[in-house]
């Protein structure tokens, strides 16, 4: 779900750089209104590097095989961390390895980094209406929703920006389609990192229950 | 796990000397002007600009070729798919699959922009220190959040990466076969993900405290650690007569 660089036209890159900005602003006065804003920084950091690491695990789907994206779960544990811990996730994965790409790395944040925000509004959920803390087949349940919602979110951004952009005509009937495609074929991997982080918010909650209040 | 960059010394090609924060500057114009480029005319002056970076800076081919091969496998199918899927004049027709002159430009358009852009980008940020260019962001006005984290995450990476490494390692010796079918696996796979992420976050915490101790949050920034002499900024003005050139074709031609 990286577009490479030399695919979107200009005035779409510079409205990713100008829609992260702004959204990376937000999340960063956010974090200086705490008390000690700098508390969260290795915390928030040593996770991102946990899930830079964790996401080059690749899941045998045949025929091929997937790498899991967590973006719901880094939304999840990470909060208003999550936005700028993708923006350096995704700076550094295309300066090392050339996934994704400078010019659009404005788009790839907002695609992958949105979803974030939303799985952190949704696996907070959990605790609404609940007196007692949230048992651990909730967590489990809001854990899928959190991870499916990442990656579904994702998907629609991603084909919705790609194909809307390419520098060459499709027909809306053509655009409909690639859109279904690609939605139907990401299905396997939104149901997957949903199981994943479901069954992974509720290892945590046994092991480190104060690791999913979040940073 | 970290992309190697190219040891920097008073003998090495300008390109490795130029001051990181003008070079990121340079990189992300003439990015950004490749982005702009459209005309199928302006593309080869766009290639002979990248050949010239690639020249002065004296990269390594073998590793620029290997920094281009991933990236490359990605483009490729749209490459492929586009003078299928777009376009309307046909240009040849074969089994049921027509190839249009619209959608085959669109996809040389994307292919020469891709790697121009991906070229430079390996080059200029090969030819410098990743902890480096992390810094002159920072002096370009990067939040202290992100800085700080950013040169966290690089400097956690490796020792992350040996964790996962040695985890899988002594799974496989309990007894651990990794199966075809995914949610056989996905348990173990949660589980052993949890436990990179516990063995970060606990780790986290040691951090802090060491940082804290050395005076994390209390030390002013160290001003002047990059200083641009009178040649780096030539080399600018250079780049911008550069992507002006491109600009300019691309209105006119």
């Amino acid at each position: 779900m990286h577009i490479p660089d030399g695919i979107l036209p200009l005035p779409v890159t510079l409205g990713g750089y100008a829609a992260s900005m702004t959204i990376c602003w937000l999340c960063i006065r956010a974090i200086n209104k705490r008390e000690d804003p700098r508390a969260d920084i290795p915390k928030a950091a040593l996770l991102t590097a946990a899930f830079f690491v964790a996401s080059l695990i690749h899941i045998p789907i045949p025929p091929a095989s997937v790498h899991l994206v967590l973006n719901g779960l880094l939304g999840a544990l990470l909060g208003v961390f999550a936005f700028p811990a993708i923006l350096i996730g995704l700076f550094l994965q295309a300066v090392m390895f050339g996934h994704g790409g400078l010019t659009t790395l404005g788009v790839n944040g907002v695609i992958l980094g949105l979803p974030a925000l939303a799985a952190a509004g949704v696996f907070h959920c959990r605790s609404r209406g609940v007196a007692d803390p949230p048992s651990p087949r909730r967590t489990t349940v809001f854990g899928f929703l959190a991870g499916f919602t990442g990656i579904a979110f994702s998907v629609l951004l991603f084909a919705l920006i790609l194909l809307t952009s390419l520098p060459a005509h499709l027909s809306a009937a053509a655009e409909r389609s690639a859109i279904l495609a690609l939605g139907l074929a990401h299905v396997p991997l939104a149901v997957l990192e949903g199981l994943l982080t479901g069954l992974l918010a509720g290892f945590l909650l046994r092991v480190h229950p104060v690791i999913l209040d979040g940073v | 796990m970290i992309a190697p960059s190219i040891s920097v010394s008073p003998d090495s090609p300008f390109v490795h000397r130029w001051d990181p924060r003008l070079k990121l500057i340079g990189l992300l114009l003439l990015a950004f002007t490749f982005s702009f480029v459209s005309n199928l005319r302006v593309l080869p002056v766009m290639i002979a600009l990248t050949l010239t970076v690639v020249a002065m800076s004296r990269y390594p081919l073998d590793l620029l070729l290997r920094r281009l091969r991933y990236p490359s496998l990605v483009i490729l199918g749209l490459i492929i798919v586009l003078p299928l899927i777009s376009g309307f004049t046909p240009l040849v027709e074969w089994g049921g699959l027509t190839v249009t002159r619209e959608g085959l430009q669109a996809a040389l358009l994307v292919a020469t922009r891709f790697f121009c852009i991906v070229t430079l980008a390996a080059v200029l940020l090969g030819t410098t220190p990743l902890l480096r260019t992390v810094k002159a962001m920072q002096a370009l006005g990067l939040p202290y959040v992100m800085a700080d984290m950013a040169l966290l995450v690089v400097r956690y990476l490796e020792v992350l990466s040996a964790d996962l490494r040695r985890m899988r390692i002594a799974m496989r010796l309990r007894g651990h076969v990794e199966q075809r079918r995914p949610w056989r696996n996905l348990r173990t796979l949660a589980w052993l993900t949890g436990s990179l992420i516990l063995r970060g976050y606990e780790r986290s915490q040691g951090v802090y405290n060491a940082m804290r101790l050395r005076g994390y949050g209390h030390a002013p920034v160290r001003p002047g650690e990059f200083t641009a002499t009178r040649v780096d900024l030539l080399a600018l003005a250079a780049v911008c007569a550069a992507a002006g050139l491109l600009i300019w074709l691309e209105l006119t031609l």
